[in-house]
């Protein structure tokens, strides 16, 4: 998608323009307002309702957390379980990503389909039925169990995105290579695979993602034995002052922050939504 | 002629190589196929002849340990768990509120993309990109912490009724209830609805814009004769998506929703664990399947539709 000169309508209307700055301050305070509310909270001792500062400023809540083994664990569990299911869905993912990108096999058109389809089921339904048929399979509340869970949520993003990218790699590029002598590895290392990297970042980082954010499987799969970041939240809320549940919140917010910084450029430019569009 | 000779040379060649290849796709393509059949079709197979009082074979322990289990007493099975959905009392307040907030978020959540996919693509400007980076930062927010901090931000103590009672406003707490769920559903949706629908509008040439200024149409006559019909089916699929994610959600009802009534996805989570009724929960799962299975289609529909436009399928 170049981005060349759009059509424009003239906005010379002040009123047209201060109607679109105050629709602005309203979304950034809708999208904003409730994270910086509940970030402030993991700094402060006590806010008493309907005083427009807080009470005091701690760090305290910080060392709460970090002393309290249930949430080490969960915080353990977390960087454990995500790596490897993002690990897992390259394995399995990007070949058919691959395949799909840039080759013609029987039963492509179905595969296509297959995947789109698994997609459209509410996805606490889904999980329920899975979650049955755990009992037979004896892997409820194990790790095993959560990552197949997991596993399934990034599917759809390790296999579009990287599919479209691999199928934007220009052939003649790649013929080209092949015409001056590279080898067949060579020209999928250095030119296919070069080409198709943003967007097969942006799958890593959004299956990635999607990995450390899931709760409602990893929760009626996992809880009460096995807690990762985001099911800890659940128990968490309910057990513990809003302070320790802010902290907490920061802290599963910092690899999704971290990641963006990354990816930000790629995602925004479109290769998401490109993925999603299967062009 | 020898050019000729050399078409066909090459032709045959393409034709070796593509079939060639083609086995070695099929076995590159297997992998996340079987995925998605052990682990998607497969167990929801089995669920609904659970559902219908199968207990034995692989629905054998879930029958052991789950309470008030209904066996088969036909050879198809029976509805005796469905019954019992049904005339749960609490069970049509759960359907309506369902059904109602997925109707009505879907709906913002659609005109609010639409709104700003248009304005970016019409007007553009600094504003406009500033305005869409905004809109996606719900969507690198953990769905625990969104719905947490909508929680505190709209509860009793909250900033809003902090920030407006020294105005002299009395502002409602709205968590709890099912306005919060509907605020709660649209901070989480916003993002990939927005992304599709901005992506759509932006592939609509310009030529054909300009032709239709050219001609004399309108600002609003633009949108509804050529932006949105052109953009149609990335408009469809961030719609179908974002009501079939609501339908099937469970976090943001869980924290922003009242306790009665509520969204089924909170009911089937509390039927399978915290009740221990594993049937009654897989009898709603599927109703919820049925009421979605017709978003689900329009979404694969709009999706084939969109591949085969581009030449993928």
């Amino acid at each position: 998608m170049a981005r060349k000169e759009k059509v424009r309508v003239k906005t010379s209307s002040t009123a047209v323009r201060m109607s679109l700055v105050v629709f602005m301050l309203v979304m950034a305070f809708f999208i904003l307002g409730p994270l910086i509310w509940l970030g402030v909270h993991a700094f402060v001792t006590n806010w008493t309702y309907p005083n427009l500062t807080p009470d005091g400023w701690t760090w305290h809540w910080w060392t709460k957390v970090f002393a309290d083994s249930a949430l080490e664990e969960a915080i353990r569990n977390s960087l454990i379980i995500s790596p490897i299911v993002v690990l897992l869905s390259m394995i399995i993912c990007l070949p058919a990503a691959y395949a799909a990108g840039r080759m013609n096999y029987p039963g492509r058109k179905t595969f296509l389909i297959v995947m789109f389809a698994a997609n459209s089921f509410p996805k606490i339904g889904l999980f329920a039925s899975i979650a049955t048929l755990y009992y037979a399979l004896n892997l409820m509340g194990t790790v095993v169990g959560v990552i197949i869970i997991q596993l399934l949520g990034t599917i759809i993003f390790m296999t579009w995105i990287p599919a479209a990218a691999f199928a934007s790699v220009p052939r003649n590029l790649e013929e080209a290579a092949r015409d001056a002598g590279a080898s067949k590895f060579r020209v999928f290392r250095t030119i296919t695979l070069r080409m198709a990297m943003p967007g097969i970042l942006v799958a890593i980082v959004m299956s990635f993602l999607a990995s450390f954010d899931e709760a409602q499987g990893t929760y009626l799969v996992g809880a009460p034995t096995l807690f990762t970041m985001p099911t800890e939240m659940y128990s968490l809320v309910q057990n513990y002052p809003i302070q320790v549940a802010a902290v907490f919140s920061l802290l599963l917010a910092f690899p999704s922050v971290l990641l963006i910084g990354l990816a930000r450029k790629h995602i925004v430019g479109g290769q998401l939504a490109e993925g999603f569009q299967i062009k | 002629m020898a050019s000729d000779k050399t078409d066909v040379v090459t032709e045959s060649f393409e034709v070796k190589k593509a079939s060639k290849l083609s086995v070695l796709g099929f076995l590159m393509a297997l992998p996340p196929m079987l995925l998605v059949l052990c682990f998607v079709g497969l167990p929801i197979l089995i669920a609904f002849t659970f559902s219908l009082g199968f207990t034995a074979g692989p629905n054998r322990v879930v029958s052991i340990i789950g309470q008030e289990i209904h066996k088969k007493d036909h050879w198809w099975g029976t509805f005796a768990a469905y019954k019992d959905v049904f005339h749960d009392s609490r069970f049509p307040g759960d359907l309506r509120t369902t059904l109602l907030v997925t109707l009505i978020a879907t709906t913002l959540v659609l005109s609010m993309a639409l709104g700003i996919g248009i304005y970016q693509r019409m007007i553009g400007g600094r504003l406009a990109s500033i305005m869409t980076t905004l809109t996606l930062v719900p969507l690198f927010v953990p769905v625990v912490i969104a719905s947490w901090s909508i929680h505190t931000f709209y509860a009793g103590d909250g900033f809003m009724r902090t920030f407006l009672s020294h105005f002299g406003i009395d502002f409602p707490t709205l968590t709890s209830t099912s306005s919060a769920i509907v605020i709660g559903t649209i901070w989480t949706s916003l993002p990939f609805a927005i992304l599709m629908v901005t992506s759509g509008l932006q592939s609509v040439p310009d030529a054909l814009i300009e032709t239709a200024q050219d001609a004399g149409a309108g600002f609003f006559r633009i949108i509804r004769t050529v932006l949105v019909p052109l953009a149609l089916t990335p408009i469809v699929i961030a719609g179908t998506f974002t009501a079939i994610g609501i339908m099937g959600s469970f976090t943001i009802p869980y924290f922003l929703g009242p306790n009665q009534p509520t969204m089924l996805g909170v009911e089937i989570s509390n039927f399978f664990g915290s009740y221990n009724r594993p049937q009654q929960s897989i009898v709603m799962a599927f109703i919820v399947f049925a009421a979605a299975s017709g978003i689900a289609l329009i979404y694969i529909w709009a999706n084939v539709r969109s591949a085969k436009q581009s030449g993928r399928i």
